[in-house]
């Protein structure tokens, strides 16, 4: 079998799905723990489906690089959500459930009727559920994931202690002079980056375990924000890793292998837990 | 069966060939990833030799007025397929003399891009032997 791993890892695009495979699961779950402290677990699952929309678009209108189409429209849309404020008419749940449905309707509608290829049903199937797209990266799509990737990491280094406080506590926040809007703002652009790249590694209807699975596994065995924020990163790369190398080896889909990993993880993460509040 | 009756349809004979890329003894999600790289960046694997498993089909296009002969593969959701054209090396009767639609095959031989003046081209395994 390792033979057969090496032999496998010869080839560039295998490389190329390691790389961004790790990034992108590297990024998603350091959002994924400020997400499901916010009770915001879903909306990784509506911003997948805008993003799936906007690559309809992007098919449609014949764009050279999707990402370019794909990236403004679920920014966008990820900002109406995250930054309309408690003000809106449409609330919170319900925004994002019709959001996420409205956007998958147009999606498809969109491409069957502006189909640009022979095999509609397999474009849809592929995109929803990620079955190669990671192993089908070129150099230019990597290129552009890993400075994403880059973008995403640094921002979150840097405002990590700002981040921190408008995630338990937005009015506590502001009372001590953080601009609660513009760091909502900025984590808004940042998951729909992450979004949109982890897109190619699970394919969209499975985007939001990446976000949701390494945090809640992270924080049944840790209690601090930093300890499960670095715990929930390991998780998710190592369910990543090995969710690749299973499914190249296994020949099964990538994107529901690496979720399978991420629920075995949390599994194991439940047990810990449990086994350590009997001792 | 007697239609694949003939030295090229001997079993088990490809594995004798010498191969450059092997994609029979690679798992589904990798062969759907490498023919997708062959089709998409053909440059890179031409005059490479090249041994695939997977269904036999064909075409007839009109406007070429040419019968195409290809080795399918679906990746591992089944939703998508992918494959490549071949011509095996000795010129054969179709249909008496090749497999039934959808039956599995294996083809080694020569990856090439075949491009006709002002048109867009294809990649194809050339000079091919075919396996049951």
């Amino acid at each position: 079998m390792l033979d057969q791993l090496f032999f496998y890892l010869d080839f560039p695009f295998v490389r190329y799905a390691i790389i961004v495979g790790t990034l992108i699961s590297l990024c998603s779950s350091l959002l994924g723990v400020t997400l499901v402290l916010k009770r915001y677990s879903y909306i990784g699952d509506g911003l997948s489906h805008v993003a799936f929309g906007a690559l309809a678009i992007a098919t449609i209108l014949k764009a050279s690089n999707n990402m370019f189409v794909i990236l403004p429209i679920t920014i966008f849309v990820a900002v109406l959500l995250l930054c309309g404020g408690k003000d809106t008419r449409i609330k919170g749940d319900a925004a994002i459930a019709m959001v996420s449905a409205g956007a998958l309707a147009i999606g498809y509608l969109l491409m069957n009727i502006f189909s640009a290829s022979a095999n509609v049903a397999g474009d849809v199937c592929t995109t929803l559920f990620g079955s190669m797209s990671i192993l089908t990266l070129q150099p230019t799509d990597v290129y552009l994931c890993v400075a994403l990737s880059i973008i995403v990491l640094i921002t979150f280094v840097l405002f990590y202690h700002k981040i921190f406080a408008i995630t338990f506590d937005e009015n506590f926040a502001r009372a001590t002079g953080v601009n609660v809007n513009l760091f909502n703002l900025i984590i808004a652009i940042i998951i729909a980056v992450i979004i949109v790249l982890a897109m190619n590694l699970v394919g969209a209807l499975l985007v939001s375990a990446l976000v949701v699975f390494p945090a809640l596994s992270a924080m049944r065995v840790f209690k601090s924000f930093f300890t499960v924020t670095v715990a929930a990163a390991v998780i998710s790369v190592v369910c990543s890793l090995s969710g690749i190398l299973v499914a190249i080896l296994a020949g099964t889909p990538v994107g529901s292998t690496i979720v399978g990993m991420d629920i075995i993880a949390f599994l194991i993460c439940y047990i810990t837990s449990c086994i350590r509040r009997r001792v | 069966m007697l239609a694949f009756a003939g030295s090229s349809f001997a079993k088990d004979k490809a594995s004798t060939n010498k191969v450059d890329i092997d994609l029979s003894r690679m798992s589904s999600t990798m062969v759907f990833s490498m023919v997708y790289q062959m089709v998409t960046t053909p440059e890179k694997f031409v005059g490479k030799t090249v041994k695939m498993k997977g269904a036999f089909s064909s075409y007839y296009d009109d406007e070429a007025q040419r019968r195409f002969f290809g080795c399918v593969i679906k990746d591992a959701l089944a939703c998508c397929s992918q494959g490549l054209a071949f011509e095996t090396a000795k010129p054969r009767k179709y249909p008496s003399e090749y497999p039934s639609e959808g039956a599995s095959i294996t083809i080694v031989g020569t990856f090439e891009y075949e491009r006709e003046e002002g048109e867009i081209g294809f990649p194809i395994i050339k000079n091919a032997k075919l396996f049951r």
